[in-house]
This record gives structure tokens, C-alpha cells and sequence, in this order.
């Protein structure tokens, strides 16, 4: 910025900034300027330009051929149809169902990615536009603790109801699609609906009416037949052995049959590297002339990105597993201790407390019962009702049997929450690992915790050696769980990387950190300073205290990474497109 | 929540529901699609494409469908700002006090160094009737002589070759061509990317076309393509001369056009015979049969059209190339029939009134300053003392930034563009512009690579906020309209023209300039006799009716097309819709041409290898583009919309191809160093099939794009050659944590 305004303007002589000005004066230059500056004020194009155009019936004609004929007959539903050969990837229909459903700012309905060869001697770039697939099995449905999602019974649009749901965002964990979008200003999840208004009176869907390619469309599928694709039936069976095959790699590579990452990407009878069908049986349709060489992956599959990390999830599920174990060693007391059991309210109580703040509309979370029959969520919900009563009722009674009561409910609960997860497929989140964390936490935390109170008045409690039994268990058995994912652990440059390929990876790699902190933690806090205190140090009241803190700090991180690291199944992304 | 929109539009967000809708025309690309803007109490709150507007039929892209949010953003420009010598930061100032700067410095500067000191850059962005405004005040207001748009940057080339191959610079195309041909040819064009709503008229084509793309890269387009043609980079030139010989080798001419219609051909069949198809397959990395395929492809097929964007027009030789392609256009006498032409599809959305009306390059209305005819002809329309128009080209787009650098030009003027990201070699650009004496920015916004080096910044009125033309790339006027009100006191381009006018004392020479409307009809005055005759147009009311008015439309022309008389009494009606006959129209069906003979030129010069070569330390040919269709050029508008900020990866990327990305042991989303000669820049590793082994491709939206490019020129055009300079990978050593 070199020679700088040597003459302030305010010193420019008079108003003429030149003799060359016209007549016209100081006062009409202002003048001028307060025309133009007005005149930028006048909305003209209304009077001048406004028209109600004809359009509808030109509109109306283009898309005729692209909606069904007839509506959906019973076993029947509509389906989106994308004819892979006519997407260009210009993402039209990505903004038009945005502006034309009116969404906010960055919210996005649909989305596009590609798919590409893993070989330039035959380069292959395939664009692909995703939306819900209104699947005949829905995750989102079944996962929705309100019942905020209808399947429409005619059509089969998943609709979701914006005004019943709580912002629990299970259904963005259940769907394999990433097809529900949470938002937290309105602290509700929203979704495509196929524009189901619009098909009611027979205009097409909004990305339909978009693609500039005419590669969108809705057409009526059979309901049985997807069940059969990809579910099976004896009649499919070269699909079905194509199935066993990849089930057995998915075998090999630790991922169950239903796992949502198929091995044998690109075997999938739905789309090429993306989710397993058969979670939910998605209805969409992709459909091309060409034939796609054998090794497509997604354009994106190499990305390993963290997810989202859930705080309050993270505290409700330690801390509500901390009153569990607390409990149970409540119970292998005999529920002597009033102390320890008002302990286990507590801590059940601020976990709680934490998972209602994870909820975007907290204060309708009472009706989150109403799923009990296929949400894992609803369940949960009722467990931690049922459980801190059982402690309240306990702490006033006394008894051994309300104290195993207690307990009882306590593991139900904790169980409850595993399914929550184990109930979304997602590898890294699969029975073995999530029964043994959960179950782990409360072992190790409840151990710790009860040798806390043990070292500061024996009397009324369990053994130190009881209490740090448990904590040892707990926390062998949460390192032995945390410690699987690890054999996944590959070379980066491995040319197919599974989700817990990706998972060991972040845990090693941009979280290798912290992961190391947190073993740590589990082995000074749950089994050095419990060690110690059974040796010489019995009794020593601030190392108690200091192996429990520490216990504690390392369950909410592992809880951390249990979400950050988690890699979720996704349509392809990526391409740039 | 959604409510029937009226108007023909359907269902619509209930809180978005219009009580008016008007069309205008697309502000980003040339394809110059119709939005019809919803409206509440005048004011634009939603769009829809048009769709029975005959360039989009119903389609946008998704910058067309976010056109109106970049117009909401928080850095808009709201007032003047103006630099503190003191502190060194931008301060707001009013009107008057800007424009009493504006005029001081520069009157200073031209009175202290002369004319030559002081140059514009401006833009295809802006109205036609703005851009011929900004042309005549500079030039003949206030005495100036250089100024240079950024269509040097995208249209240069074609401009100088259509102007040198048929006497005008005329694109010859209509988009039914596009759905016409039975054989289509696209050269350095990712039409699926870059003009998607074009995409949409091929897909159309019910002839079975057979597609041919010549790209170095496996692109969406040629994805589509039956015959990928993906050819060494910058050999182009070398595989259309080998083609030109083909086709004469094996008689596919057409001998009657050749003979009636054209000049230099016998000289140019001699010229092509040494590129033998082995020495062309060698030099372009094709196969002979590839080769064969192609000329025959062109040779035997009844209706063949040629279309090249930018990965022709960016090149060191691009005027020659384009030339190939036309000489291939008109030796296969595949021009002025339906399906045909060598047609140059346009970047921007008024790249046209640049080549036309900006007074730039050429004089007002496709004429040439150093024509004392011309000039004449210019002073009497505008009513101006023919000495006020200068006999002297001005200087292009390089030469200026280069006399900046050289301290000649001390004073710049820059209008809706971004030179500091957008030029080539941008990291002296930018050096250059710090060089300025006085540098005034005007724009939208204030934080453009480019205004955050301004002394002074006049805040524009976007797209939306002000009225006016844009020319599309088939010749189409279409009209754009005032519906929505600028920020604070943001003022369109026109009127901040007016304010300098005023302040420079010279606004009783544009008293016919009081609003876009007057100047569309000077504009019209203006192209009267040229090839680009508009007097047939009657005003902005027509041309919204029509669906758009493509050049010419001679006075009279209304009432007799084609042979087919008018029916009816007002041309309006007569203009609406469904004329087809009207709606689309091609040039020279008659065979003649614009020069003195009337016959068209075969243009053609010896290939010349690139200024910089890869080799041993630069081992890599860095290819530049569009990287997708959410993103416009430097991303200035198309980042202010949250929902295409979704739609590309938000942080510069490089695409390798799979072998080198092995060979390099670069591993797929890492962070690797793409260095040249020039610069250094950290992009995330694409590993991707789709560009070949000894090849990069960096899109051109991120600022790290144009530091590492290598200024090299087309001679004829002065276009920046982009797409080609040598680069190296290097690793970036992960640091963990």
C-alpha cells in the first residue's frame, strides 16, 4: 500500500474538485446524489414487469412421464427412480428441493457424491443424487422413541412429524443414510417427505421437477420384492450366494452380516460401497444402461473424518452406569448402606438430568415412552424411571431385596442403552464392544466408587477388597472391549478401508493422545491405586478418592471417543460433486 | 407448510408464497438462463427457473436457484470507504466526499503523468447499457484511454478468432443446435459442470448423436461421451490440423461451401499435409484409429456442430486453435444449418455486451478504434466531438497490470472482478496492485482478494438490485430486473457512473445516459448497420415478452423472418412465445460472411510448444478448471450461500491420478504441496482415475490456484493460458499429536 492519500479529502479545495466541474454547483452534486440513492430504493420490475405466466400446464407436461400413472396398490409403494446415466452432477435438484420446501439456510434434503473406478486405465467417475429412500424397514421408525415417523400405508413415504418430535436425534444414529437432519435452532429433526403435498395433487417432487437431465422420478415398487433382493428369498439364489460371500468377508473383517458396511462393495445389489441394504430396504431405485466395472468405491471412501461428539450423551451414560454399578455394589452388600445407595440416586440422577439436555425439545421428553414397543430408546427412557425409583424406594426400606431390586433394574437399564447403539449396526458400536464397555463402566466405576466410601467408613460398606474386585473386573473386561477395535488397525495406504479400519485409525491417529491418556487413566485409577490400597496403603482415603477421579476422567473420555471415533454409514460422497 | 404458489408456479413454501412473479435473467454463466422471481410487496424472496423461456425451459443450476441469497450476505458493501492515510484502514466516508476523491486523484494523475497513467478493469458481470456507459465515460468523458475487462480472461480468444475468421466477432450458434446435430463435438469443454442447463438441450438431441470430447480429463462430459478423446494437454492444436488433414486425405469436404464461401483453403490443405496422423497420435498420445474415428466421425456425419470452452480459449495459443476447429466447421461445410457451427460457448453472463459494448478493446458496437470511419460514425450517434475518441487501442488486461508494475500506470479503477485471485500468476498481480497510487475497487463486497488492497471502495448494487441486458452466448438479450433493494447506499454500477460523470464535469456529454432503459436505445443507435444490429428490438417491454431477442434484429425485421409475414399488427404479440422461427436463429445460413468479400478466412499457424515444459524437477502438468457446478469463478457470490457451501469441498484440493498418487506414496485426503516455479500451496490430495498419470487438475475457485499458474499469453488474444504449467507433489510429513 504505497503512497497513501496525501490530500485528505475533508482539505480538498472547496467543493470543486476541479474548474472543469460544470455550473452546476456544490449543492446539485448532492442533489444528485440523494436522486440516485433514492431512485436504488424504487422496486420497479412489479408495475413494469409482473405477469402470471401459463406456465403450470407447460410444467405439468414436462413431468407427466416422470410420475407414476397410478397411485400404489396394497404391497406397492413409491419409490424415487434415478437413472444414473442422465446424472451429470450439477446438484440442481440438491437446491431446488431447498428452495422450493423452503429449508433453512444450510439444510439440505438431498444430496450428491460420486463413485469412482480404482483405476485410471478404465476411469469412471459416477454421479449419484441420494434422498431418503423411504425404505420398507425403516431405521428411523423404528428407532423413534415418540413415534414422531409414519409410513404412509398407501404410498409408503416415511414421513416424519415435526411437531411430535423431541430432538433425541436417535434416528439420525438408526438410519444408515444420514437421511434425517437435526437442527439445532429448531431442535428438531427433519427430512424428505417426496414432496408428498405436491405428489397428493399431482405435481412432481422437487428434485423431480429440477433435474434438468430428467433423472429423478418416482415410480411404484413392490414391498415384497425389496424384502427378497435383499433380505433373501430361495428363489434369489445367485444374489444369495453373492450374500454368503460377503457376509464372510464382512466375517473377516469384523463387521456382522448386518453390519451397514457390506464387504464386497461393490457387489451391493442396492448401489456400489454404499450401506447394506438389508438394515432397512431402501426403496430408491438406481438404475443404468452401462455396465459399472467391478471395482467402484465411493468417491469419498478414503475420508476418515470424526463425528459428532454428544456431551451430554457422554455424561448421561457415565454417570447413570456409575449409579448402576454403584447399585449392584449396593446389593452384593446386601444394601446395608444408605449412603452408598443415595450415592447411586445421584449419580443416576445427573446422568439423567445430562441425557434430558441432550434432547432439542427437553421438555416434551416425557412422552418418550410411547416407542417402548421397537425403540430401545423408549425402553431405556422407562428403565431410568423404573431404576432411580427402586434406589429411592431402597434408601428409605433398606431391605436386601429392594437393594437387588435396584440393582437389577440398574444392569437393565445399562443393557438398555448398549441396545440403543447395538441397535443402530454400526461396527464400532457392535454387542461385544458396547455390552463390555457399558457393563465395564459400571463395574470399574461402581467398584471405585464403593471403595471410596469402604476407605471412609468401613463399617457401613463393603470390603475393600470386594469393592476393588469389582474394580479390577470392570476394568479388565472395559480394556479387554476397548482393546478389539485395535486388530483393525491397517497400514493407511491399505487400498479399502473398512469402518473400523477408519475407527482404529482415529483412535490411533488424531486421537492416539488422547486413547493413550485414557488407558492410563483405567490402569492407575482401576487397578494401580486399588492395587495399593489393598496392600500397604489400606485405608489411605485421598488415593481412593484419586483412583475413583481418575476412573471417572477416563470413562468420560473413552465415552467421548465412543461417539467421536464411531464411523457412520453413508451414501457415497465426495467427487467434488 | 407448502401452499399452492399461483402463478404458474405450483406448490411453494407457505411463507414464501408471491403475490407477483417476474423473470430476469441469471447473473453467473453466458447459458443466460430465466429465473422467475417470486415477489412480496415487490421485493424478491424466492425463484423458480422459467419454464417456457427458450434457453432453460424450466432448469437452473444451483447458483441460478441461490442467485438471490449472495445479495443478503454480511460483508456487502454499504457505503464508500476510503483508506486513512494515517491508520491505513478503510474508513466510510459519504458520496460526495468518495466521488470528490475519486475525481482528485485521478485528475491529478492524468494531469501530473498524462492519460496512459490511469486504466480500468472491469468485468462480464455487469449490464450491457453499464458496461458501454463505464467504456464511453472513461474514453471520451474523461479523457482516458486504457481499460480492459476480465472477459480477456474468458472470451478473448474467441472474440479475435471469430473477428478474424468471419469479419465479426459472431458466434453462429442457437442452442436447438445443440439438440440438432447428429454428431457433436466439444473441445475443452466440461459442459455437465460448467453450463449444466446446456447439458440439458444435448440430452435432448433425439438424433443419437454421436459425442466427442476432447479432454486430457475423464470429465462428467466425458462420462457421457461416445468417443473420449483424451489427448496430451496442450495438443490440441496439433490433433485439429491432423484431423483438417484427414478429412482432406479421404475427400470428406465439401467442395461447393469451400469454393462459394471461403478464402486461403488450397494453402491450408498444404499447410496441414505434414501432420500425418502418426505424427499426430505421437504428439497427442491417441491412436491412429482414434484419430480415423474422429474424422470420419466429422467428415461423414450430415450435421455436425463443434462447441470449445475455456480449455481452448486458456491456452498459448488458443486463437489458432479455435481457428482449427472453425476451419474444420467450415471445410466440412457444417455451418449455417440447423445442428452446425463452431460455436464458442461464453463464460460469463454478459461476456458478449463485454465483446460488444464495453469500449475496451474495440470501439462501441463491434467497431475498431484505429478506424477513423468508425470513430466518425461513433461521434455523430453519441453527438461528440470525434476527437474525444481515441485512435489508439488501449492496452490489454497483462500490458496493464505490467505497466503498473513498471509504475506507468499509477492510478486503476476496478468494477466486479477479482484480479488479486483471479489473474495468472495472481502473486505478482497482487505485487502490482500494491504499486497503485490510488486503486478504487467497486463491488458488492468488501472482502474481495482485491478490495482488501483498495485505497477507495464504492459499494455496488448486486445482480437483482438494478435493471438492464445481458447478452448470453447465442446472441440472446435478455432483460434483468430490479427486485430487490441494495444494502445501505450501495448504488448500481449505472448510476456510480452518473456520479462520475457528474463530479468529472463531463455529464452534459451523456445527457442521453439517464437510465438503462435510455441507454438500452443508444445502445441500439449504436449497432444500427452493424452485424450486431439491434434496431429491431423496441425496448425492455419486448424483450421480456419475447423470451429474449437474439442479434441481429434489424428495424423490420419483426414484421418479416425467414420468409414468413407477420400476422399480426403488434410486434409484441407477435414476439411472445412459440415463435420458434423468432426464438431461435442461426447466422449464416446464406453462406455470407463479414468480410469485405464476404467469405470466411482459414486461419492457421504452426503449433508451438509451451514456455515451460515439465521436466526432472517439475515433472507434473498442473490442469486448472471449474470444479463444480456450485462454485462461481472466485467464489466471491457462491460463498455467501449456505447450501452451496454444502456442495464443494471447502478447502483447495489437488486430483492426482492413482499411479502417481502410489508412486509418490501420497495417500488419498492427506495434505500434500503443490509447488511450481511461482508458489507453493497446500491442497488436500484427490485420488482420482479420472485424470491420467503424469497430470494434476486444481480447480480454480480457491486462491491458491492462480499463485502457482505461469503467466504466458495467446499473442493474437492476449488470453491467460490457465490450464497448463509445470508443478511438483511434495509430501507434507504428518505431525501427530
Amino acid at each position: 500500500m504505497t503512497p497513501l492519500l496525501d490530500t485528505p479529502p475533508s482539505a480538498a479545495p472547496a467543493r470543486n474538485p476541479s474548474p472543469a466541474e460544470p455550473t452546476a454547483g456544490a449543492d446539485d452534486s448532492r442533489t444528485l446524489i440523494d436522486a440516485l440513492l433514492a431512485e436504488q430504493r424504487e422496486l420497479t420490475a412489479v408495475e413494469e414487469f409482473s405477469r402470471t405466466h401459463d406456465a403450470h400446464e407447460v410444467r405439468n407436461r414436462r413431468y407427466r412421464d416422470l410420475l407414476p400413472a397410478s397411485a400404489p396398490a396394497p404391497g406397492q409403494q413409491y419409490a424415487f427412480e434415478v437413472d444414473l446415466d442422465q446424472c451429470s452432477g450439477c446438484k440442481a435438484c440438491v437446491t431446488a428441493c431447498h428452495s422450493l420446501n423452503g429449508l433453512d439456510d444450510d439444510e439440505t434434503w438431498r444430496s450428491v457424491g460420486a463413485l469412482t473406478s480404482t483405476d485410471w486405465r478404465a476411469p469412471v467417475k459416477q454421479i449419484v443424487t441420494t434422498a431418503c429412500h423411504h425404505c420398507v424397514d425403516p431405521g428411523c421408525l423404528t428407532g423413534c422413541p415418540v413415534l414422531a415417523y409414519d409410513k404412509d400405508p398407501v404410498t409408503g413415504i416415511v414421513k416424519h412429524l415435526d411437531d411430535q418430535c423431541i430432538g433425541c436425534q436417535y434416528c439420525v444414529m438408526k438410519c444408515p443414510y444420514e437421511v434425517p437432519q437435526y437442527s439445532k435452532v429448531r431442535g428438531i429433526v427433519r427430512k424428505c417427505d417426496m414432496c408428498s403435498s405436491r405428489l397428493a395433487v399431482g405435481e412432481a417432487p422437487a428434485c423431480v421437477q429440477a433435474c434438468p437431465n430428467e433423472a429423478i422420478s418416482i415410480t411404484v415398487v413392490e414391498q415384497q420384492k425389496i424384502r427378497g433382493k435383499y433380505r433373501g428369498t430361495p428363489t434369489l439364489n445367485v444374489e444369495k450366494e453373492q450374500r454368503r460371500k460377503g457376509e464372510k468377508e464382512n466375517k473377516r473383517a469384523g463387521e456382522s452380516s448386518l453390519s451397514p458396511f457390506p464387504l464386497f462393495p461393490s457387489a451391493n445389489l442396492f448401489l456400489p460401497d454404499s450401506p447394506n441394504p438389508a438394515i432397512t430396504l431402501p426403496t430408491t431405485r438406481y438404475v443404468s444402461q452401462r455396465s459399472l466395472p467391478v471395482h467402484l468405491e465411493a468417491a469419498d471412501a478414503h475420508e476418515v473424518r470424526p463425528a459428532k461428539a454428544h456431551v451430554p450423551l457422554t455424561l448421561m451414560l457415565v454417570f447413570s452406569q456409575l449409579g448402576a454399578g454403584l447399585a449392584l455394589a449396593g446389593a452384593l452388600d446386601a444394601g446395608r448402606s444408605r449412603v452408598l445407595t443415595l450415592a447411586a440416586l445421584a449419580a443416576t440422577l445427573i446422568g439423567v438430568v445430562a441425557g434430558t439436555l441432550h434432547l432439542g425439545q427437553p421438555l416434551k421428553a416425557w412422552r418418550s415412552f410411547l416407542g417402548w414397543r421397537k425403540s430401545w430408546l423408549s425402553r431405556e427412557l422407562i428403565a431410568f424411571g423404573a431404576f432411580p425409583a427402586a434406589l429411592g424406594a431402597h434408601a428409605v426400606i433398606l431391605h436386601p431385596l429392594t437393594a437387588l431390586l435396584a440393582a437389577l433394574l440398574g444392569l437393565v437399564a445399562v443393557a438398555c442403552s448398549a441396545m440403543i447403539y447395538v441397535d443402530t449396526r454400526r461396527p464400532f458400536w457392535s454387542a461385544p464392544m458396547t455390552f463390555g464397555k457399558f457393563f465395564g463402566t459400571a463395574l470399574l466405576l461402581g467398584g471405585t466408587g464403593a471403595l471410596v466410601l469402604a476407605v471412609l467408613s468401613p463399617a457401613g460398606s463393603i470390603s475393600v477388597a470386594a469393592a476393588v474386585a469389582l474394580a479390577a473386573a470392570g476394568g479388565v473386561l472395559k480394556l479387554a472391549a476397548e482393546n478389539r477395535v485395535f486388530r483393525f488397525l491397517v497400514d493407511e495406504q491399505s487400498p479399502q478401508l473398512t469402518a473400523l479400519n477408519k475407527t482404529a485409525l482415529l483412535l490411533s491417529g488424531r486421537f492416539g493422545f488422547v486413547s493413550r491418556v485414557r488407558v492410563a487413566c483405567a490402569l492407575i485409577g482401576g487397578i494401580v491405586f486399588p492395587a495399593l490400597l489393598l496392600g500397604g496403603a489400606n485405608g489411605f482415603a485421598p488415593l481412593a478418592v484419586a483412583a475413583l477421579v481418575l476412573c471417572l476422567a477416563g470413562e468420560l473420555i473413552e465415552r467421548h471417543l465412543f461417539f467421536v471415533a464411531e464411523v457412520a454409514p453413508k451414501m457415497p460422497g465426495g467427487g467434488n460433486a | 407448510m407448502l401452499h399452492p404458489g399461483e402463478f404458474g408456479l405450483g406448490k411453494v413454501p407457505a411463507r414464501l408464497q408471491p403475490d407477483a412473479t417476474t423473470r430476469s435473467i441469471c447473473g453467473f454463466c453466458s447459458t443466460g438462463c430465466s429465473l422467475d422471481v417470486h415477489l412480496q410487496s415487490g421485493m424478491a424472496v424466492n425463484l423458480t427457473p422459467t419454464a417456457d423461456y427458450p434457453v432453460n425451459l424450466g432448469m437452473a443450476c444451483p447458483k441460478g436457484w441461490e442467485a438471490l441469497t449472495p445479495l443478503a450476505a454480511p460483508d456487502r458493501a454499504t457505503q464508500p470507504l476510503l483508506r486513512n492515510p494515517k491508520t491505513g484502514k478503510l474508513e466510510p466516508v459519504d458520496w460526495d466526499e468518495a466521488m470528490q476523491v475519486f475525481t482528485l486523484k485521478f485528475r491529478a494523475l492524468m494531469d501530473q503523468h498524462g492519460p496512459e497513467s490511469v486504466a480500468f478493469l472491469s468485468t462480464g458481470q455487469i449490464c450491457t447499457e453499464e458496461m458501454a456507459f463505464l467504456g464511453a465515460l472513461w474514453k471520451f468523458g474523461m479523457g482516458a484511454l486504457h481499460g480492459d475487462s476480465n472477459t480477456r480472461q474468458c472470451m478473448a480468444t474467441s472474440h479475435v478468432a471469430y473477428k478474424q475468421s468471419f469479419g465479426f466477432d459472431a458466434p453462429p450458434y442457437t442452442y436447438a443446435d445443440f439438440e440438432e446435430s447428429d454428431a457433436l463435438v466439444f473441445l475443452g469443454s466440461n459442459l455437465c459442470i460448467a453450463h449444466p442447463i446446456l447439458w440439458q438441450r444435448v440430452l435432448r438431441n433425439k438424433k443419437n448423436p454421436e459425442i466427442i470430447v476432447v479432454d486430457p480429463r475423464r470429465t462428467e462430459t466425458a462420462m457421457n461421451a461416445t468417443q473420449h478423446l483424451a489427448l496430451a494437454p496442450k495438443s490440441d492444436l496439433t490433433l485439429l490440423y491432423g484431423v483438417a488433414n484427414l478429412l482432406v486425405q479421404n475427400h470428406w469436404l465439401d467442395r461447393a461451401f469451400i469454393e462459394q464461401h471461403t478464402t486461403g483453403f488450397a494453402e491450408f490443405a498444404e499447410f496441414v499435409r505434414p501432420f500425418t496422423p502418426d505424427m499426430v497420435a505421437a504428439e497427442t498420445g491417441l491412436t491412429v484409429g482414434q484419430l480415423f474415428r474422429f474424422a470420419e466421425t466429422i467428415g461423414t456425419r450430415k450435421a455436425v456442430s463443434f462447441w470449445w470452452t475455456m480449455g481452448v480459449n486458456q491456452s498459448h495459443e488458443a486463437v489458432r486453435t479455435a481457428q482449427a476447429i472453425i476451419n474444420l466447421a467450415l471445410m466440412t461445410g457444417n455451418i449455417g444449418r440447423p445442428g452446425t457451427g463452431p460455436n464458442s460457448v461464453t463464460g460469463q453472463c454478459n461476456a458478449m455486451g463485454s465483446r460488444l459494448y464495453a469500449n475496451a478493446s474495440g470501439l462501441l458496437g463491434g467497431r475498431d478504434f484505429l478506424n477513423a470511419e468508425h470513430r466518425a460514425e461513433v461521434a455523430q450517434l453519441l453527438h461528440l466531438p470525434v476527437e474525444r475518441i481515441p485512435a489508439k487501442n488501449s492496452l490489454a488486461y497483462d500490458q496493464i497490470l505490467e505497466a503498473v508494475a513498471e509504475g506507468k500506470i499509477k492510478g486503476l479503477w476496478v468494477i466486479a472482478t477479482n484480479t488479486a485471485h483471479s489473474w495468472i500468476d495472481s502473486a505478482r498481480a497482487t505485487g502490482a496492485l500494491d504499486q497503485l497510487e490510488f486503486l478504487v475497487v467497486q463491488d458488492m463486497f468488501t472482502t474481495t482478494d482485491t478490495a482488501r488492497h483498495a485505497h477507495l471502495i464504492l459499494p455496488a448494487a448486486g445482480w437483482g438490485e438494478k435493471e438492464g441486458t445481458f447478452i448470453n452466448s447465442e446472441r440472446r438479450f435478455g432483460h434483468v430486473k430490479k427486485v430487490s433493494r441494495a444494502p445501505g447506499q450501495a448504488l448500481s454500477d449505472f448510476n456510480i457512473f452518473r456520479l462520475v460523470a457528474e463530479y468529472w464535469g463531463c455529464a452534459e456529454m451523456f445527457t442521453q445516459w439517464t437510465s438503462p432503459q435510455a441507454a438500452f436505445q443508444v445502445l441500439k443507435k449504436l449497432s444500427a448497420g452493424q452485424p450486431c444490429d439491434i434496431t429491431g428490438i423496441e425496448d425492455y417491454r419486448q424483450l421480456d415478452a419475447a423470451g429474449g431477442i437474439q442479434w441481429p434484429l434489424t428495424e423490420g425485421m419483426n414484421y418479416e423472418v425467414g420468409g414468413m409475414k407477420d400476422t399480426h399488427a403488434d410486434p409484441v404479440s407477435y414476439l411472445l412465445p412459440h415463435n420458434s422461427y423468432l426464438q431461435e436463429r442461426r447466422l449464416f445460413a446464406d453462406g455470407k460472411f463479414f468480410h469485405a468479400d464476404g467469405r470466411a478466412k482459414f486461419l492457421f499457424d504452426p503449433p508451438r510448444r509451451m514456455a515451460e515444459p515439465v521436466d526432472g524437477e517439475f515433472p507434473l502438468v498442473m490442469l486448472t478448471g471449474r470444479g463444480t457446478s456450485a462454485q462461481w469463478h472466485t467464489n466471491t457470490r457462491t460463498a455467501k450461500s449456505a447450501v452451496l457451501r454444502t456442495l464443494y469441498p471447502a478447502n483447495p484440493y489437488v486430483e492426482i491420478s492413482p499411479d502417481d498418487a502410489a508412486r509418490l506414496r501420497i495417500e488419498p485426503n492427506t495434505t500434500v504441496a503443490v509447488v511450481s516455479r511461482r508458489a507453493r500451496a497446500e491442497c488436500t490430495a484427490v485420488v482420482t482415475p479420472t485424470v491420467r498419470a503424469g497430470q494434476v487438475f486444481v480447480p480454480m475457485h480457491y486462491d491458491v490456484t492462480n499463485r502457482l499458474t505461469r503467466a504466458e499469453f495467446d499473442p493474437h488474444s492476449r488470453q491467460p493460458s490457465y490450464k497448463y504449467c509445470a508443478v511438483r507433489l511434495e509430501k507434507i510429513e504428518k505431525k501427530s499429536l
